[in-house]
């Protein structure tokens, strides 16, 4: 029988009301809740790594947006290794992180999430301890003997951790927390203790890292992994570079936010399951890769930094958090979407308050939606290339579609209705040339480099008098009594 | 735990032929699985895995490597210059 670091299952729980905040002090604490609210699968049967452990995160992506997570209580190999899989992995999920009914929209989750956001900064407190620091190994490192990694994808190059949250800080800066960066960037194991770690220019880690190089220096890092699901979340977050995650995090949480420093300097959370430590390698780059990636192909090879870990730490008993990824949707789909779309439209709002919303759940946001009112002729233009100017817009965001304040982003037949009757192609869809993109969008030319494209599906506002626009249809009066009434007649029907 | 000088050796690397490949790590419960890890092209793969996984005569020829296909990597992010 296999062990479990979870308690018993309960029978009935605490329901979460929607608006409540809670935090959860680490990931057994979310799994628990998970399992109260039907959100978790426990496997107990033995399985292989590869290619069970993939398959099934596969299996359980193809789910409906109420997809549970999955917790992996014994893997063949290991005595005692839990795998954790698709925590974030739907809206329910994410809804149960943020407090809110498990039947919350994408839409409704965006909204919470922006409420939060805007209570940013919130505070870092540091402890002395961590449970994470129970068990420590600092000789004869093998990573694997410790951390089942296993092959998600057969094309894969090797076993990845492609959900930990890595912490660096900026050697230029060293002692100023708010430059402290907590990102997500795939990690592939090539050796006992030595992983390559992908930094693209985008990401902020890129900038500390070519500080350190500059100097000749390797960049101190830390690995943690297993988290309560905020971190996650906010590590994969496209907020400013002075915007230090943990502050972050204790915004969306609504409590302070509990970290440990390594003796390095580097906080980690309190909360993690494992903490690896090590250096980014200075001046090395390593051949790394294919991954199947989120772009829903393989990313093909590419010579990354090369990581050396110097120390794992774990709890007893530590649970492996891990991500599939694929062709879309998959649980990464679900961790990049509402975290993508909140600083994207924070970011945009501050300077063109009559922005409504941002929607860029859609690969990482390489297309973004935005629904914004409009004050003359061609400030929806001006407002998507503001979109392209936001630090997630320089990697990622390629078309920007722009629509008008009451067209809701999160409803695509709404989004399709405004490109099919407001775009008129030569005024309204332009593209602009060579901008910078991630290396790992594949219509790019050279690599790195594409063409962006606006599309501008507003109401054209004076001056802008093109097209023979006329006023739009509303509901007739009563169609809200209408719409209770049939609801509750095909509930109930006549008896 | 020690790697076991009697660990088997894998003759060839699945992806890319070479046989500069070394034991990377055997399972901790004994005898379940050993991991190996290519030294030309850092593939890394388990005993137990599908075959075309671990076999170079199965392995997909869509995902091969060789050391001349390695040398069109793309250097990300460049290395920049010392100050």
């Amino acid at each position: 029988m296999a062990s479990s670091p979870l308690p018993a299952k309960e029978s009935s729980g605490t329901q979460p009301k929607e608006g409540h905040i809670k935090a959860f002090k680490d990931l057994p604490e979310f799994l628990q809740l998970l399992e109260r609210e039907n959100q978790l699968i426990r496997v107990t049967e033995a399985v292989d790594l590869e290619p069970d452990l993939g398959a099934a995160g596969r299996a359980v992506s193809q789910f409906d947006e109420t997809a549970p997570a999955l917790l992996f209580d014994s893997v063949k190999g290991y005595a005692s290794a839990h795998v954790a899989l698709n925590v974030h992995g739907s809206w329910a999920n994410q809804a149960l992180m943020l407090g809110m009914d498990k039947t919350s929209t994408a839409r409704e989750i965006f909204l919470e999430f922006v409420k939060r956001y805007e209570k940013f900064p919130g505070e870092m407190v540091r402890s002395t301890k961590a449970p994470w620091q129970e068990v420590m190994i600092e000789k004869d490192i093998n990573l694997l003997e410790h951390l089942p990694l296993f092959r998600i994808n057969r094309g894969d190059g090797g076993f990845f951790i492609e959900k930990g949250c890595i912490i660096s800080r900026d050697p230029a800066d060293w002692n100023n927390d708010n430059v402290e960066n907590v990102g997500i960037y795939r990690m592939q194991l090539k050796g006992k203790n030595r992983l390559g770690i992908q930094v693209v220019p985008e990401h902020d880690i890129a900038i500390q890292l070519c500080h350190a190089e500059e100097c000749g220096q390797d960049l101190p890092l830390a690995i943690a992994i297993g988290n309560e699901p905020i971190i996650t979340i906010v590590g994969g977050m496209p907020i400013l570079y002075d915007q230090l995650e943990y502050k972050m995090a204790a915004a969306l949480q609504g409590q302070p936010y509990q970290v440990v420093a390594t003796e390095k300097g580097l906080d980690v959370p309190w909360g993690s399951q494992y903490v690896l430590e090590g250096r980014v390698l200075a001046g090395k780059r390593e051949g790394e890769g294919p991954l199947g990636e989120f772009t829903g192909s393989y990313s093909g090879g590419r010579n990354y930094p090369v990581v050396e870990i110097d120390r794992i730490s774990h709890v007893r008993d530590p649970i492996f958090e891990a991500c599939y990824l694929g062709m879309p949707w998959t649980e990464l789909d679900y961790l990049l979407a509402i975290n993508t779309s909140a600083p994207l439209y924070a970011q945009v709002k501050s300077e063109i308050p009559e922005v409504v919303a941002v929607n860029a759940i859609y690969n990482h946001g390489f297309v973004v939606i935005v629904s914004t009112r409009r004050r003359f002729g061609g400030f929806a233009k001006a407002v998507g290339m503001r979109i392209l100017s936001t630090p997630h817009g320089l990697g990622y965001a390629k078309t920007v579609i722009v629509v008008n304040e009451n067209v809701d982003p999160y409803d695509l037949k709404q989004v399709m209705w405004a490109l099919a009757t407001k775009v008129n192609p030569i005024g309204d869809v332009f593209i602009i040339p060579n901008l910078s993109v991630n290396p790992l969008d594949q219509s790019a030319q050279p690599e790195e480099i594409s063409s962006k494209m606006i599309i501008d599906a507003t109401t054209p506002v004076p001056p802008d008098r093109r097209g023979n626009f006329s006023i739009e249809c509303d509901s007739p009066q009563r169609t809200e009594l209408w719409r209770e009434k049939l609801k509750t007649m095909r509930k109930e029907p006549s008896k | 735990m020690s790697l076991s000088a009697s660990a088997p050796r894998a003759s060839a690397c699945p992806r890319c032929r070479s046989a500069a490949t070394e034991v990377l790590a055997l399972s901790p419960v004994a005898a379940v699985w050993t991991a190996y890890v290519c030294k030309t092209c850092l593939y890394t793969w388990r005993s137990t895995e599908p075959e075309e996984n671990r076999n170079p005569d199965k392995y997909p020829e869509l995902f091969r490597l060789t050391p001349e296909s390695m040398k069109k990597f793309p250097t990300v992010p460049e290395i920049p210059a010392r100050k």
